[in-house]
């Protein structure tokens, strides 16, 4: 069973009265292991699609299967419990807390979920991502890279089914940018997880195993390597 | 106008755009001017422009002959024949109560065969035209008949109608011959010829006071040396309208005081005015950087953000006018109270708005906003364009500098302390305000360290017991901090003035309670029904305290007479009583702490007194100086022999034996009554028997118990104002803190969106941000009572006693602090429902990638 399954989904928004059509009838399955790169021209659905798969907005029509749930089947409190239990997120300008450490960080998933030992897992997560002996830095005090490796570390930290990355590398420098690249690639090989990163550089995508690209909130093509 | 252009565009268009938080300010604002406007208008009207019915009645006349205890009438018949051009009005002026009822209204005794006369001047215009009201004979056929009044129109009754007057503790029955009108502001009152009144009142042979009207030429003042010279030595010619004046400066530290704590409000608003501009500037700081980099001067853009708390404070004044003036009616009211309880009787006079108290809300508001939003302007003025533009919003925090500020509030701290030991100035406590104005500031700059040192500490506790929430909460408000102290110092400034009255309050309310305890040993109080008030005495009628000592079970009854005299231009109480009653007291209530008895002794039969603490504070006279009292017709020195505490009046007062008085003021009529009950007698059976003594005349019969519970009531009553303005400054306060938990959620709505990416459930959000809401009035209520506690000090030993010179015991009123504090934390928590609703509404998905 693919861990994520979008079938046949569509989604509508209102802009100044006008419907926008932001996805059209878009059916795709990623599966565990995966590393899906979404690709197109700004506005062609790529947020969008992350969004839905990250049980953070509903679609118009069709259905999103999360690890077989529906999330058209849940309301709020439970779109919340599945994020919680299966999804992590990583954004293009890093999205760190600066009143918080980096511990602090990576473990709020945790602890926001109720969840025991976060500092463990924090520290375990840091190690995944090479930043061992940084976890009481603020993120203030952190370069670029780092920051979005702690980022990535706040996203594995409850292990989830699906990472999803929006233009993961747009705010950092080629070399620092192809480091986090290489990170989520071995780090959705190492921990089976399917991630689902929204780009507009092809650099990145050629990392991906599955490219998928968008235009006009359809799948123009996909390339599976 | 191109800049007015810009500035509608950029400042005042963004306003618009937060309508809530936007409304929340300028309705702080309207309040603090509200309050201000209501106090001053309000202390216009209870105090400041009353001219009782005595002299709204009084004609138009130049000078006023009064003496202590009456005159003698034949000093208004040698007036008569000087060989002066003078008009001469005696009268009779007391206060009786409708039976029926039970108004209060002036009595007038006039002399109106002279006013009947053709050929004499009339000095009540008004009384004759009551011819025309409805009496269809001649007014002044029934001058002669002893049951003849004449009634003002608004009280109701028509000529020839009946009505029955309480005259001290009689009821007496009259018929009213004609009603003269009293539209124009004048109260009405109950008009009888002048030897009626002398005959009701018992006061043959003597009058309260004689008008005089004078040629203009050769002057007042020449007018008045003539006359002192043919006067009695005790007898004294002023200009009319001298006592209205006395009063007025006797109740200047009243109006002062109560105009001081309506600006707390004012203070209040000012910290969040200040917030709020200071939240702009942050929230503009790449704005400001463009502006200034394409040709805006820093004169514009401080300009632009002082007129941006300008549009505040116009905005705040505009609805804070009519607001006022609404709450002026209820002000008026309970300023009355307190001012009939202590001061003196007096009506309060019509509300009026006049143009100057426009100016003076409308100044208030705008100058209060510009004055506060400076800093935060001057700040966004000095932005340098690159830097701004390059970093874009900046934190508040950087540019807290806690420890500078921290030795700041150490140096306002001493300075306040020096302050609050400097004398009084004019009979003002300027330097107390001073003190208590450098202690709210010295706490304001110790806030941010305090703020910082406290949110560090409870930051993982607060983890621990409350979750992540409490402790995201607790970091964010650590974050802000400069936003954080500024909210809670204005919270705190609201909770500290609360404290520091509750304290002060209800130190004086356990004063009072002790003090009473003292000085009510008697088992039984009578007093007349007659209308009473703190200048006001009406006596009981000669006999019946003999005829309740002869009954049995009676030990002993005590007489106290009092009446009111002018004392170097201010008002003061004269009393006397029977020395030789035995009282028992625990304490000394002498300031020399000698025992009562032994002071006592010296006052029996000798011209020594003992005068109460206010008399000594407002006349700087203490034990051991002379005074000279003008009594009846003469001038007599008396020694101070001591000093007592007194908390019943604020006039000032001077006590004498009886027998002494009697010598001066012959007229034996006590003004009430000490009734003791023999231990062996059983009260409810001595009661009834006084009771039947006393039938036919209208008295009071207090228990002790009762008066001290009506004494109580009363001194509630008096300072539910106070409490009334401090309520509005914590609600001011309270809204600042809804308005800017508002503008907290909107300025990080990112993280909120973000948390709930990272898994927050919506009640989570809304947690955090009442758990902000509930930390911001933890740490406003602890700063509030610390301050509180301090300002306090400052109130009861500096502001009270250079004011009204009352020895206050400090005394902690635990219960009602706890309940007021209470009441504030949980409306700090209230305040923050809807800043959380609104987070938990924002869509997650359009803020997190909002840049």
């Amino acid at each position: 069973m693919p861990i994520l399954s979008l079938q046949n989904v569509s989604k509508d928004y209102l802009t100044d009265g006008q419907p926008v059509h932001a996805l059209n009838g878009l059916t795709l399955n990623v599966e565990r292991g995966e590393f899906v790169a979404l690709v197109g021209r700004s506005g062609c659905g790529k947020s969008t699609l992350l969004n839905l798969a990250g049980a953070m907005d509903f679609p118009t029509s069709g259905q999103v299967l999360l690890d077989g749930v529906s999330t058209s089947s849940l309301n709020d409190s439970g779109l919340t419990q599945l994020r919680r239990a299966k999804v992590g997120f990583v954004f293009q300008s890093f999205q760190l807390l600066h009143t918080l450490t980096v511990f602090e960080n990576v473990e709020l998933p945790l602890l926001l979920a109720g969840k025991p030992r976060a500092r463990e897992a924090a520290r375990e997560r840091l190690a995944w991502v090479e930043l061992d002996g940084l976890g009481d830095r603020l993120p203030h005090q952190l370069s670029g890279g780092q920051m979005q490796r702690v980022a990535i570390a706040r996203a594995l930290i409850h292990s989830p089914n699906i990472l999803l990355a929006d233009e993961p590398t747009g705010n950092l420098d080629n070399t620092t940018g192809n480091v986090i690249l290489e990170l989520l690639q071995r780090l959705t090989r190492e921990q089976d997880t399917a991630t689902i990163m929204a780009t507009h550089s092809l650099e990145a995508a050629s990392l991906a195993s599955t490219v998928v690209r968008l235009r006009d909130g359809t799948i123009e093509e996909i390339t599976r390597r | 106008m191109p800049l007015f252009l810009l500035f509608y565009r950029l400042m005042v268009r963004p306003l618009l755009r937060e309508p809530v938080r936007t409304s929340l300010t300028i309705l702080a604002i309207a309040l603090g001017v509200a309050v201000v406007l209501a106090i001053d208008l309000a202390g216009g009207a209870a105090t400041g422009s009353f001219r009782s019915s005595l002299e709204t009645l009084a004609g138009d006349n130049d000078l006023e002959v009064t003496a202590s205890g009456g005159i003698p009438e034949n000093v208004a018949g040698a007036l008569a024949t000087l060989p002066y051009p003078i008009r001469v009005a005696p009268r009779i002026e007391d206060y009786v109560v409708i039976a029926g009822t039970r108004k209060s209204l002036p009595l007038i005794g006039l002399d109106l065969v002279a006013e009947g006369s053709a050929n004499a001047p009339s000095e009540s215009p008004k009384l004759a035209e009551s011819r025309t009201q409805g009496a269809s004979e001649n007014v002044f056929e029934h001058l002669g008949d002893a049951d003849s009044v004449w009634v003002g129109s608004s009280a109701g009754y028509k000529a020839g109608d009946r009505i029955e007057l309480l005259l001290n503790d009689l009821v007496r029955s009259y018929t009213v011959r004609g009603v003269y009108p009293d539209s124009n502001g004048n109260e009405s009152a109950i008009v009888m010829d002048i030897a009626t009144a002398q005959h009701a009142l018992a006061r043959l042979g003597r009058v309260d006071r004689i008008l005089l009207k004078v040629p203009e030429i050769p002057g007042l003042e020449i007018w008045q040396q003539r006359l002192r010279a043919v006067l009695p030595a005790g007898v004294e010619v002023r200009p009319q309208g001298a006592g209205t004046n006395e009063n007025r400066r006797m109740l200047a530290a009243f109006r002062w005081n109560l105009r001081l704590l309506s600006y707390i409000s004012l203070v209040v608003g000012a910290f969040l005015i200040y917030n709020t501009i200071s939240v702009s500037v942050v929230r503009r700081r790449a704005e400001i950087g463009i502006v200034r980099a394409l040709g805006a001067s820093r004169g514009i853009i401080l300009s632009a953000f002082v007129g941006e708390a300008a549009c505040f404070g116009l905005a705040g004044a505009l609805i804070g006018l009519p607001f006022g003036r609404f709450m002026a009616t209820g002000a008026v009211r309970l300023m009355a109270v307190t001012v009939q309880s202590l001061y003196v009787s007096s009506r309060p006079g019509s509300i009026e708005l006049s143009p100057a108290s426009v100016v003076l809300a409308l100044a208030i508001g705008v100058g209060v906003a510009a004055a506060s939003a400076y800093s935060p302007a001057r700040e966004a003025s000095l932005v340098s364009p690159a830097e701004a533009m390059a970093r874009g919003r900046r934190e508040y925090d950087v540019r807290v500098h806690k420890l500078r500020d921290f030795w700041i509030a150490l140096v306002l701290g001493l300075a306040a302390a020096a302050a609050s030991r400097a004398p009084a100035v004019a009979g003002k406590p300027l330097f107390g305000y001073l003190a208590a104005t450098l202690l709210v500031a010295a706490s304001a700059f110790a806030m941010p360290a305090l703020v910082d040192a406290l949110t560090s500490l409870s930051s993982q506790l607060l983890g621990k017991l409350f979750g992540v929430e409490a402790k995201l909460a607790s970091r964010s408000l650590a974050a802000s901090l400069r936003r954080t102290s500024v909210l809670v110092g204005a919270l705190s400034t609201a909770i500290a003035m609360m404290t520091a009255v509750g304290i002060m309050v209800g130190s004086f309310r356990q004063t009072v309670m002790i003090w009473m305890g003292d000085q009510l040993p008697a088992d039984l109080y009578l007093r007349p029904a007659g209308s009473a008030a703190a200048d006001r005495h009406p006596t009981v009628s000669f006999g019946l305290a003999e005829e309740l000592a002869k009954l049995p079970g009676v030990a002993a009854v005590e007489r106290l007479r009092i009446y009111e005299i002018s004392f170097e231009g201010m008002p003061a109480s004269l009393a006397s009583a029977d020395l030789n009653v035995q009282r028992s007291h625990q304490d000394s209530d002498f300031f020399s702490g000698r025992p009562k008895e032994q002071v006592l002794a010296e006052l029996r039969e000798s011209n020594a007194v003992v005068v109460s603490e206010p008399f000594t504070y407002k006349h700087h006279k203490k034990a051991g100086d002379s005074i000279t009292l003008s009594l009846g017709e003469t001038k007599a020195t008396f020694r101070i022999a001591d000093v007592y505490y007194d908390y019943s009046s604020e006039r000032g007062s001077i006590l004498m034996d009886r027998k002494t008085m009697l010598r001066y003021l012959p007229d034996p009529a006590p003004s009430n009554l000490a009734i003791y009950i023999s231990p062996d007698a059983q009260v409810e059976k001595v009661r009834a028997a006084i009771e039947k003594a006393a039938a036919g005349r209208r008295v009071l019969l207090f228990s002790n118990r009762d008066l001290r519970a009506e004494a109580i009531r009363i001194f509630d009553r008096t300072f539910a104002i106070t409490y009334a303005l401090e309520a509005v400054a914590v609600v001011v306060a309270v809204m600042g803190i809804a308005g800017a938990l508002l503008a907290l959620v909107i300025d990080r709505r990112r993280e909120l969106g973000l948390l709930r990416f990272l898994g927050a459930a919506t009640g989570q959000v809304r947690k955090l941000i009442l758990v902000e809401a509930g930390l911001l009035g933890l740490l406003a209520n602890l700063a509030g009572i610390a301050l509180g506690f301090v300002l306090s000090l400052v109130l009861i030993y500096v502001v009270n006693k250079q004011s009204f010179g009352w020895t206050i015991r400090f005394h902690w009123p635990v219960q009602i602090l706890l309940g007021a504090l209470t009441v504030v934390y949980v409306a700090t928590v209230l305040a923050g429902l809807y800043p959380a609703q609104v987070a938990v509404r924002l869509n997650p998905l359009e803020v997190v990638h909002e840049e």
